[in-house]
This record gives C-alpha cells, structure tokens and sequence, in this order.
C-alpha cells in the first residue's frame, strides 16, 4: 500500500523534473546570443584548439566592459548548425569559418558585416596577416574574415616506431610510399590509417593525387562549372592510382568503420597499429591533447609524395588557407568586436598557436618560430607553405555547401568499390558549382 | 450529416455539441461525457507543435530555400526531382526492410519475453528490471554506446575476430543493417515486452484451468490460450514498430551517418541529408511531407485489415 501511494508523488516529481531540464536546455542549448545580454558571442568549431580560443576570451574580458563568450559546436555538426541559426535571432556575433566558399551564400544574404570599417580605423587588422591568406576572405572586393588559426597543409604523418621496426624510411615518391606499404602490411600493422567514416579524411588522397598528376588547374576547372575536366585522362589516372592503392591494402579492410572525429584513427597512429595517416596540420595538436606522450616522441610527419610524371608542381600544398572569423551585420557591439579581432595578431595569440603547432599567418609569425615549443615542426610547415606555388583549398570548402554531401558519397563509393571510375566521374560532373 | 451542418443556421441557438451529432447529443449529455474545453490545452499544443509545422512544411515543399533569405516558389520541382532520384528509391526500400526486420525480430522476441515476465516465478521481477533498462536509455545513448563497442579497432570486434572478421561493420551494407536491427532491437523490445507482459497478465486464469483440467500442456496452453488473447496486444505493439521503424533516424545518424555511401539511408536520414547538410530545405520537407503520408496510410491499413478499429473487448471465451 505504501508504495502505491508513493508513485504518483514519485511520477509527478520526475515529470516536473524532466520539464525543468528541457526548458533550462531551451535556455542555454542554442550556442549563440538569444537577445542582447549585452555580451558578443563567439561560435567556434569544437576541437583541440578551442584552450587556445578560451584564452583569448579571457584575455579579452580582463580589460573589455563587453564580456564575450566562447560557444563551441562539436566539429562534426559545425557548419549544419551555423546555417540553421544564423539567419534567426540565436545567431552569434562572431564565427569561425573556412573563408571563401564558406562564407560566400552568407554574403549574398547580406548577413555579414563588411570589415572596411574596421580596417579604416585600424589598418593593422589587415597589414598584420598574410595577404594570400588574408585575401582568401575577400568577397566581391570587399574583407570579410580575420585569420584566427593556423594555416593547415595536409601533410603525411607517421609513427616513427612502426616505420623503423619495418625498415622504411617516410616517402617521398609515390613508388616509395607503395613499398612502404607492402612493408608494413609484412608487418602485421594498417599501413595508413585512415577515417573512412567521415569521409573528408578519405578526399584528402583524391586533393592531392589530383594535384600532384594534374595540377592545379583541373580542379579550377571543373569548379568553374567545365564538367569536361572530370573526364579528362588525368582524372582517370588518379583515380586509377587510388584504386591500386586501396586494392593494395594501404587502409586495410575497415576503413570505413573507422573516424578521425571520435578519436579511432589517432589512436591506431599513437598506438602503433597503424603507419601513416594523412591529415591537416592540426594532427599535431590532436596527438597532444589525445597522446601527448606519443606526440612529444614518436610523431612524424612528411610532406605528401612526389609523382612521376605528374603535372603539377611537387610543391604544391593542399588543405585549408586558414580558419576565419567573420561579424554578423547585427552585431549590437561592433567596437568590442573589433577590438577582438585585434587579439588575432597579438604576440601571446601567435605563441600560443605555435605552441600547440598552429602555424599562424601574421606578418610577426616568423619571429616567434624559433622560441615556440616546436621550432622544427613549425619550420617545416612554414617553408612548406612558403614555397608552394599553389595551395590548393579542401574540395569541399571550395565548392559550394550544397555540393558537400553528394561528393563525399561519391568519394566514399569510389573508395570502396561500390562505384567505378565512370560512376564517380558522372557523380562529380553532377555536382552543383555555384 | 455534412450537408446538415451546413445547412444549419447558426443562430439557431443549438449548442455546438449537438450541431456535430444531432442524434446522439441527447444521450451523450446524459452521460456527462467532457465538453472540448478538456481537450483544448491539448488540442492547443497539437496544434502549435504538429499541425503548424505540417502545414508550413507541405508549403515549403513547393518552394527552394537554403535556410537564408526568403523562400522561393518552384512549383512541383522539388516533388518532380524526387521522384526520379535513385537515392530516393533506395531509401524507400531500406526503410521497409528496416521496419519489417524490427517486426519480425522483435515480435517473437517480446513476446516470449512478456509472457515469461508476466508469471510468479522466482526471481523473476529482478531480471524484468535489468530486461527494462536499455529502454531508459536515450536512443542517443544508445547509439553512441554501440558504436564504440563496435570499434573495429578498438572495440569488441577486435578481440572476437573470429566472429566479426575484419571487424567491418559499418562498411558493407549488409553488416551495417544487421547493426542497425540489432541496436533498434536491444532499445525496443523491453518496451514491447512491458505490452506483453500486461497484456499476458490480464489473461484469466481460469482459462488455463481448464486448460490444465483439459489435459493441456504448455505448448498447448501457450499456442491455444495466450496467443490468441494477446491478438489486439500484438496489433498495438506492431503498429507502434511500424511507425517507430518508419520514423527512425537517431540510430542511423550517429551509427552510420546512412553510409557506406548511400546504403543505409533510409527516408528520414536522406530528409535530414537533403536540408541539413546540403541545405536543400524544398527537397527536404518533400520527404519529409511523403514520409507523413506514408507512414499514415500503412498504419490506417494496419488498423483495417486486422480489425483493430472493430475491437470491442480482449475477454473473448470469457464470459
């Protein structure tokens, strides 16, 4: 009896409950400003970087009246959220973006504040950065993004461990890279590991195969809206070159059950079970955070392969110019702002970058190098980068956003044999270019 | 009846009630039945949270938008497109074969479940509790929970290669859907076995009885008496996997984002692709306004062909 009596109270108690919680996640769930509260919000892509961005903020309220808060969104939902909440009253006043492709529809829905203004009142905000990658904000002549991050070539990393236990010595030819393949698959080890699962790390073989054979003009190409250059032969002859390296057994069998974003294909690295990995330069940053024992000691990178015979420029990069933060028109705030974009050229900013291997793209970069906490690495990305005589944009921050999902199927479907190279051509020709 | 409302004058001084039901208005307010005033908080929050949305959403499947600025009108070309999409297609198929494998698979399971849970033996209330907990789970959880124990790498099938292989599930179709059954099965059937389980429990005992004074074993029991009197339970479990089945998303969004490539991507995952990441929203709310329909029809004809709509009571041979 006694119970009984008990379990409305108790039903009644978890109903109210339950509700309480839902609305007190209505309240704070939306990652942005909802009415002025008389802060900027600053919406970040969620990664290992983000100490870094929570420094700045910090940095930023010790002296601002404005406060700003950091809202960070998990990486794999970044840009899906930004779109949905940008145009409502949720929006933030600040974001991170990838420049160019990315900000481009939100131009033309006149949602961004020119930074003309800002940088009338203070040139610094753009003779401080780099301007090839300065100028990768530029819409219709006009700035709209300040470099916040490093810049980000894809390079090719390794576990020094594995490679030597194998023999093999980081590639830099292509016939290299397939022997070291056969010799780590001897090995019993992945020999590249990668995160088939989300798919972005799989494009990353196809941007710069296709660069490396091609050159980069294919590609400019074919996203100028000239279908032709998919089917050109030195489409045909990377895509045929990726296929003998998965039927190699480069990624092994399980790829696509595998991610970067939950931690999987960072974990084969530093646990010795896998060789190589090609990711974005910010890899290092992740080890560190994830593995900080592995990434101080047994982390190796390389840049990507040379191919014989291949049109574009050995030297060639690709990956991402920069991350961005562009300003909402309706900002209520825009002094504040401004005076916080300036941080993205301060000498403690660069530091802390370079520190965690971000390579950041002020003009006052290259005197900080030598003292960060990784003088080598740093270095080595710098004269990367430095020298490429093109760099070419990650395929799916250059094309539009409507086009991201239909290539990364493709991409995945010509990866693991469920496409050929007639399907994946056709799929890419149907892609929309503007 | 339509063309008597309609003809009715309204200031004829009739009460609302009676206007709908002319006939039957004296004996139903005799009863003292609740007037619509009861339902209105309800029937208000149907509206604003259903309705609304379902009507913006059937407009916006004639219009192109990509979430900023305003939307345009384009016709029947997003419901045109849709049709000749292969993918499409597709998801239509996988959505049955998902659903029709949570009926078949979960049925049996919860009901031999339900009506073991549904006697006085030892122990028995102990393991229904632990059978009942994936279903406090959010399917969230749930999904998040399984894919890491499915890490190929780092999860169960790399220390039991010799049942899992290369350990690649979420990359061949047909492992990817026994993965996605599995889950939905792990989630749901404690729920339905709570169905069979009440429904076994209100089953008369005098039934088996007689059964037993009959010379009727289990099997007999179980095959002549409690299947049959868990007819109308079965029917209202079935529907709700049919409809769950065809609403799924979560499960396929975190397990395997409808890859490889476009393998598991049913319906409602190919709506969300086609708004939230392409940014299509027309050709979204088009899936989204045929899922509706669909998902309508198939249970409309549930209810009809197994004469849900008729049932009276489940006491049948009782009295």
């Amino acid at each position: 009896m006694k119970t009984r009596a008990r379990l409305p109270r108790l039903i009644a108690t978890g109903a109210t409950l339950a509700l309480a919680l839902s609305l007190s996640a209505c309240g704070d769930g939306n990652g942005g400003a909802s009415a002025d509260d008389g802060k900027i919000h600053i919406l970040v892509y969620g990664d290992a970087t983000n100490k870094i961005e929570k420094q700045i903020v910090d940095k930023f309220n010790e002296t601002s009246d404005v406060k700003a808060v950091l809202d960070t969104i998990p990486g794999a939902d970044y840009q899906k959220k930004l779109q949905t909440i940008i145009s409502t009253p949720q929006a933030p006043d600040v974001f991170f973006n990838w420049g160019g492709g990315s900000i481009k529809p939100f131009v033309k829905a006149d949602l961004l504040l020119p930074l003309d203004d800002f940088i009338k009142k203070n040139p610094e905000l753009e003779s401080k950065f780099l301007p090839s990658v300065f100028n990768n904000a530029v819409v219709d002549g006009k700035p709209y993004g300040i470099p916040m991050r490093g810049t980000q070539p894809v390079l090719l990393f390794h576990n020094k461990n594995v490679l030597k236990k194998a023999g093999v010595q980081p590639p830099k030819t292509w016939d290299e890279l397939l022997n070291a393949v056969d010799a780590l698959k001897d090995e019993g080890v992945t020999p590249i590991a990668l995160g088939g699962g989300d798919v972005w790390p799989t494009q990353m073989w196809f941007q710069y195969l296709f660069d490396r054979i091609a050159g980069p003009e294919l590609f400019a190409k074919a996203i100028e809206g000239d279908k032709s250059a998919w089917e050109a032969p030195e489409s045909k002859k990377a895509l045929k070159m990726i296929r003998e390296l998965v039927d190699a057994g480069a990624f092994g069998k399980n790829y696509d059950s595998v991610k970067y974003t939950n931690g999987g294909s960072v974990a084969l690295v530093a646990q010795g079970k896998a060789g190589f990995e090609l990711m974005g330069s910010w890899y290092y940053s992740q080890q560190l955070t994830d593995h900080p024992d592995f990434a101080e000691k047994g982390l190796g990178y390389s840049a990507f392969p040379t191919v014989e015979g291949g049109k574009g420029d050995p030297k060639n990069v690709a990956g991402n110019t920069n991350n961005y933060y562009s300003v909402l028109k309706k900002t209520k705030h825009p002094e504040a702002v401004a005076k916080f974009l300036e941080l993205m050229y301060s000498d403690e900013f660069v530091k802390a970058q370079l520190d965690v291997g971000n390579l950041t793209t002020t003009t006052n970069t290259d005197e900080f190098i030598e003292t960060s906490a990784t003088p080598e690495y740093s270095r080595f990305q710098y004269d990367l980068v430095a020298n490429a005589p093109s760099f070419q944009l990650s395929w799916d921050q250059a094309y539009p956003q409507s086009a991201a999902s239909d290539m990364h199927k493709a991409i995945q479907q010509f990866f693991n044999g469920q496409l050929d190279a007639d399907g994946f051509i056709k799929a890419m020709q149907a892609l929309p270019t503007e | 009846m339509t063309t008597k409302i309609t003809s009715a004058p309204p200031a004829a001084g009739l009460r609302k009630e009676s206007r709908r039901r002319p006939a039957a208005s004296p004996s139903i307010s005799t009863v003292g039945r609740p007037g619509f005033a009861w339902a209105l908080p309800a029937a208000l929050f149907f509206t604003l949270f259903a309705i609304v949305p379902l009507v913006m959403v059937a407009v916006l499947s004639f219009m192109s938008w990509n979430g900023l600025g305003s939307p345009q009108w384009v016709g029947t070309d997003n419901w045109s497109r849709l049709w000749d999409d292969p993918v499409m297609l597709k998801s239509v198929w996988l959505t049955l074969l998902l659903t029709a494998l949570g009926v078949v698979i979960q049925t049996p399971l919860s009901i031999l479940l339900g009506v073991w849970a549904a006697g006085y033996q030892r122990n028995r209330a102990v393991l229904s509790v632990i059978y009942f907990i994936p279903l406090l789970l959010s399917a969230t959880a749930v999904s998040v929970l399984w894919r890491a124990l499915l890490d190929p790498n780092f999860g169960i099938p790399a220390d039991a290669t010799w049942l899992f292989g290369d350990g690649n599930l979420f990359g061949e179709q047909a492992t990817a859907i026994g993965v996605l059954a599995f889950v939905s099965t792990w989630q749901f059937t404690p729920f339905h076995t709570l169905i069979y389980q009440g429904a076994a429990r209100s089953i008369p005992q005098v039934l088996y009885q007689a059964a037993e004074i009959d010379g009727a074993g289990r099997y007999r029991q179980f095959f002549h008496i409690t299947l049959p009197q868990l007819r109308n339970s079965m029917i209202t479990s079935m529907i709700l996997m049919i409809v769950g089945g065809l609403t799924t998303f979560e499960t396929v969004l975190i397990l395997t984002q409808g890859g490889p490539g476009t393998d598991t991507t049913i319906s409602a995952y190919y709506m969300y692709d086609k708004a939230f990441k392409g940014f299509d929203f027309g050709a979204g709310s088009a899936i989204a306004l045929a899922l509706v329909v669909a998902a309508t029809i198939i249970s409309l004809v549930v209810v009809k062909v197994s004469g849900y709509d008729k049932m009276r009571s489940s006491m049948e041979g009782v009295s």
